[in-house]
């Protein structure tokens, strides 16, 4: 801006459209912060898992990283209407100026979108790698998953072999999950664990977790499988390492 | 088709008997059509072989439920007049100089909205009624999901049904979201807001029309053939194990393919070549570039979703094994392929949707439009990274973990671009005088959804984050803040905007915020219900819901029910502006874009003499003393 316009205009923070905008900005950024995330941790419930609760976290802190920019739109259009309002079936009188651009602002805008962006992707980048370090250096108990038109089947291998229809996991024990599929596709998804990978016909992809919690949670199906996809669903029993050996021994597994 | 007329046309009632070409209209399509389907499907199920491979016992059926299609399609083709100006200038009897006017719709009134008619007047109205009847159809078909999930437990469908309602609803969502804005306001109004008398292959025009409407029964006829159990998505192998309605959807791609593309090599040439003089890229409207933008965007991955088709086709008629494990295939080969269109698909729906705001913007805040050149470089931007971004669909297949992180990285740069569109809007509403009137209304009700729509597109992207809600109906509400949210309204406020110069009628105001409002209030409720079941792990594509989920999808259902009450005022208020709304007058929102300077009805070929352009369409505004 020239040294001319800075004498003639008052700085921009000083005009009162801005003023209102910020005011406005800063109140809008605490209330969506704050109920979006509160809404949010309430409807994802408590987590069975560090995976999970890693989400849960996160969902939570990209929201409040997103909600100065939420509250930013929401400031600035509602200041416009706060505004030079204009009703009827003629045109309002020509806007008081004809500014077409302001690198300034372009400028600054194009520079935190990208800051942001990049926060976003380097801190999504670290969590998965956390999680694929995690599944590699524990020493998971295996379990292969097979899903088939409408039923899941879960085999012990590590226990030679049990086999069962419920899902049963040893409490603060890591599991890698080996899954495949024996017709369409199915996805396998422990909802309160934060995991999830497709179950593909002729091939066994992976995923693990470390069940942290004793408790009951739900297994569903994620994927469109037919008929009776919506009833694809089991439980998930996450119960001591002593339980669990008796019930493996019980399935005819050892445990 | 052998019997072309070469009597010279006499167009006109008085001519004494009617030339081929005047007989032909709808009419004789549908009857052709069935005729030809019928003979197919009789031919087929007399000479195709018999199967004696016990193994695949769906695929002669198969077979012959794609010969009557093609059959169909070829018949309603030829009985609507699309193969005769092919034929002629094969024959080298191009068509004359009154036949070419007669296809253009010259004196035919109502007539020629059922004809090959070339005009891309009549083909803007075609597409917008067309638009308006599939929505209607997805609409009824949305009610029907919302009802049977309105209380726990569901099962008001059977299963089967449900599952092919819900498939039925997105294909039909999709493909009228993909046209409404590029069919009835690229074809009725780009041509003459860049100066033109028509199209550059007004002929292919009529074609991309017709195409859509030959689409439409083999789509219907699946649910007399078994519905398609497999959702819009239509994975395989559960494709490969559909009964034959499964047929009817590919088909219906197929054809929708081939219009789209059609279309998207038309309106390029014609921005590219067809802009009156003087109109340098850098004095197009901004529409214009959201136009050419879409299409151009729609021509490379088209094909992929044709051949995709194709491929699932063969493996359901002929027993190949593109997609099938058993046979060497992969269906992870078939949801890569679907998402080489699907991703860059949302963006061919929602820039156009943006341009037009970012058109109307200047007009109802008199100033210009902010930053032009950050609105070109964000729409470049966000079509150029649209290809790159497809396997976040993919985060949880399996098929290849490796790449979920540059996924994550391609998938989260487009809020960059997406951020600038932002800018340019709201830097166009700051300090102007804001017109309240219904397109205004549009521009801040899509800010508002839509940036809803995109930062729960932020979440989604996060590897880990989408782990936990991939395939919940989280992402149904994310994708319905963006395509209705977003793509919808903006296409509503278009209407609005373009009503008086496409009807010559003003759209009845009281009809048109009441509209307004209840769809924008019931849409709010309907998806942020949806939002916290799909966080709380309600799955997508279910029928039936455990009674966890009770509350918010019956804060869901009552949305949806708001939704229709809103838009059933909507559409009321379309026909009642059309046949009965005051007369508009040339330019009632005082614009300086092209299109405002012909009066109504516009002539046949929009100007008597061409303009000449000087300056671009936003110099509105006082300049500072
Ligand atoms: C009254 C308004 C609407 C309601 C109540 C509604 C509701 C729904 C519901 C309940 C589903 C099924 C979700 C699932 O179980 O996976 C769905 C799917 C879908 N909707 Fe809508 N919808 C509406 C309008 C629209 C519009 C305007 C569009 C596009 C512009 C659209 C595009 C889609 C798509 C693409 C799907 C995915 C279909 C599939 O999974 O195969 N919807 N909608
Ligand atoms: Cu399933
Ligand atoms: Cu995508």
């Amino acid at each position: 801006m020239s040294e001319l316009e800075t004498t003639q205009r008052p700085s921009w923070w000083k005009r009162s459209d801005a003023k209102k905008a910020i005011f406005l900005w800063v109140i809008f950024t605490a209330i969506i912060g704050y109920t979006a995330s509160i809404i949010q941790s309430r409807a994802m419930g408590s987590p069975a898992s560090e995976n999970m609760s890693n989400t849960i976290n996160m969902v939570k802190i990209f929201t409040w990283a997103a909600a100065p920019v939420a509250g930013l739109v929401a400031a600035l259009t509602i200041t416009t209407l706060l505004g030079q309002r204009h009703f009827g079936d003629n045109p309002p009188p020509e806007a008081e100026h004809e500014i077409r651009n302001s690198p300034r602002v372009a400028a600054t805008w194009v520079v935190v979108s990208t800051l942001l962006c990049l926060f976003a992707v380097i801190y999504g980048m670290v969590l998965v790698q956390a999680d694929e370090n995690k599944l590699r250096t524990a020493n998971p108990i295996n379990i292969d998953v097979t899903g088939q038109q409408w039923v899941w089947n879960f085999k012990y291998v590590d226990n030679g072999g049990a086999q069962s229809a419920d899902l049963y996991l040893p409490v603060n024990k890591p599991v890698l999950f080996h899954v495949t599929s024996t017709d369409v596709m199915h996805s396998f998804w422990i909802v309160q664990m934060g995991i999830k990978v497709d179950a593909n016909p002729g091939y066994v992809t992976e995923t693990g977790t470390t069940p942290n919690k004793i408790g009951v949670y739900d297994l569903r199906c994620a994927e469109l499988c037919g008929l009776y996809h919506a009833y694809m669903q089991k439980k998930v029993h996450v119960v001591s390492q002593a339980d669990y050996d008796a019930w493996v021994q019980n399935q005819g597994g050892n445990a | 088709m052998t019997t072309v007329t070469n009597r010279p046309a006499s167009a006109g009632p008085s001519a004494p008997k009617k030339a081929l070409i005047e007989r032909l209209s709808i009419i004789t399509g549908l009857l052709l059509g069935i005729v030809g389907a019928v003979l197919a499907w009789y031919l087929a199920r007399t000479f195709l072989p018999v199967n004696t491979d016990g193994s695949y016992i769906k695929t002669r059926m198969d077979q012959e439920v794609f010969i009557a299609m093609i059959g169909w399609f070829v018949g309603f083709m030829t009985g609507i007049g699309a193969l005769i100006g092919p034929f002629r200038w094969l024959l080298g009897k191009d068509l004359t100089h009154d036949e070419t006017l007669f296809y253009a719709g010259k004196d035919q009134g109502v007539k020629r909205y059922f004809r090959y008619t070339t005009d891309h007047k009549v083909v803007g109205i075609q597409y917008l009624v067309i638009t308006m009847v599939i929505f209607f159809v997805g609409g009824v078909l949305a009610m029907l999901i919302r009802t049977n999930l309105g209380h726990a437990g569901g099962n008001w469908l059977q299963p089967q049904t449900y599952n092919t309602v819900v498939g039925l609803h997105g294909i039909t969502m999709v493909v009228g979201a993909i046209i409404m804005i590029t069919g009835p306001f690229g074809n009725f109004i780009m041509p003459i807001m860049i100066g033109a008398r028509d199209m550059a292959f007004p002929r292919l025009n009529a074609l991309s029309f017709w195409l859509v409407v030959a689409a439409v029964p083999p789509l219907l006829s699946s649910i007399w053939l078994g519905g398609i159990p497999t959702g819009w998505s239509a994975y395989n192998p559960l494709e490969n194990q559909a009964p034959p309605g499964m047929d009817g959807f590919i088909m219906a791609i197929c054809i929708f393919a081939i219009s789209t593309m059609v279309a998207g090599a038309n309106i390029t040439a014609t921005a590219v070549k067809m802009r009156a003089k003087g109109m340098t890229w850098n004095r197009t409207p901004i529409f214009i570039y959201g136009v050419v933008a879409s299409v151009a965007l729609a021509l490379p991955v088209f094909p992929v979703f044709f051949l995709s088709q194709v491929l699932s086709g063969l493996d359901r008629a002929t027993g190949s094994t593109f997609f099938d494990v058993r046979g060497g295939g992969s269906p992870w080969l078939y949801e890569n392929l679907f998402w080489i269109m699907g991703h860059p698909e949302v963006y061919v729906i929602l820039i156009p949707a943006l341009a037009a705001l970012m058109e109307m913007a200047p007009v109802f805040t008199r100033r210009p439009l902010f930053s032009f050149n950050l609105a070109i470089m964000g729409i470049a931007g966000i079509s150029g990274l649209s290809v790159l971004v497809w396997a976040h669909h993919l985060y949880v297949s399996g098929w290849a973990p490796l790449l979920n992180g540059p996924f994550m990285l391609t998938t989260e740069l487009i809020s960059i671009p997406t951020g600038m569109l932002f800018l340019v809007l709201i830097g166009t509403l700051w300090r102007g005088r804001v017109w309240i009137t219904l397109p205004t209304a549009a521009i801040y009700a899509v800010l508002f959804n839509f940036t809803i729509g995109g930062i729960t597109g932020i979440y989604l992207s996060d590897v880990s984050a989408d782990a936990a809600l991939h395939g919940s109906i989280f992402v149904t509400a994310h994708f319905h803040y963006t395509l209705m949210g977003a793509g919808l309204t903006s296409a509503i406020g278009a209407l609005v905007y373009w009503f008086p110069k496409m009807t010559g009628r003003m759209f009845d105001k009281k009809l048109g915020w009441t509209a307004f409002w209840i769809t924008q209030v019931g849409f709010n409720i309907a998806f942020m219900g949806m939002f916290m079941v799909g966080l709380a792990g309600q799955p997508r594509r279910v029928g039936a819901i455990s009674a966890f989920y009770d509350k918010g999808n019956s804060i869901t259902t009552m949305g949806a029910y708001i939704i229709m009450t809103g838009m059933l005022v909507l559409l009321h208020g379309v026909v009642v502006s059309w046949v009965w709304g005051t007369k508009a007058t040339q330019n009632p929102w005082f614009a300086k874009s092209l299109e405002w300077s012909v009066a109504y009805p516009v002539p046949l070929e929009n100007f008597d003499v061409l303009p000449v352009v000087t300056e671009d369409a936003y110099g509105y505004g006082k300049a500072q003393s």
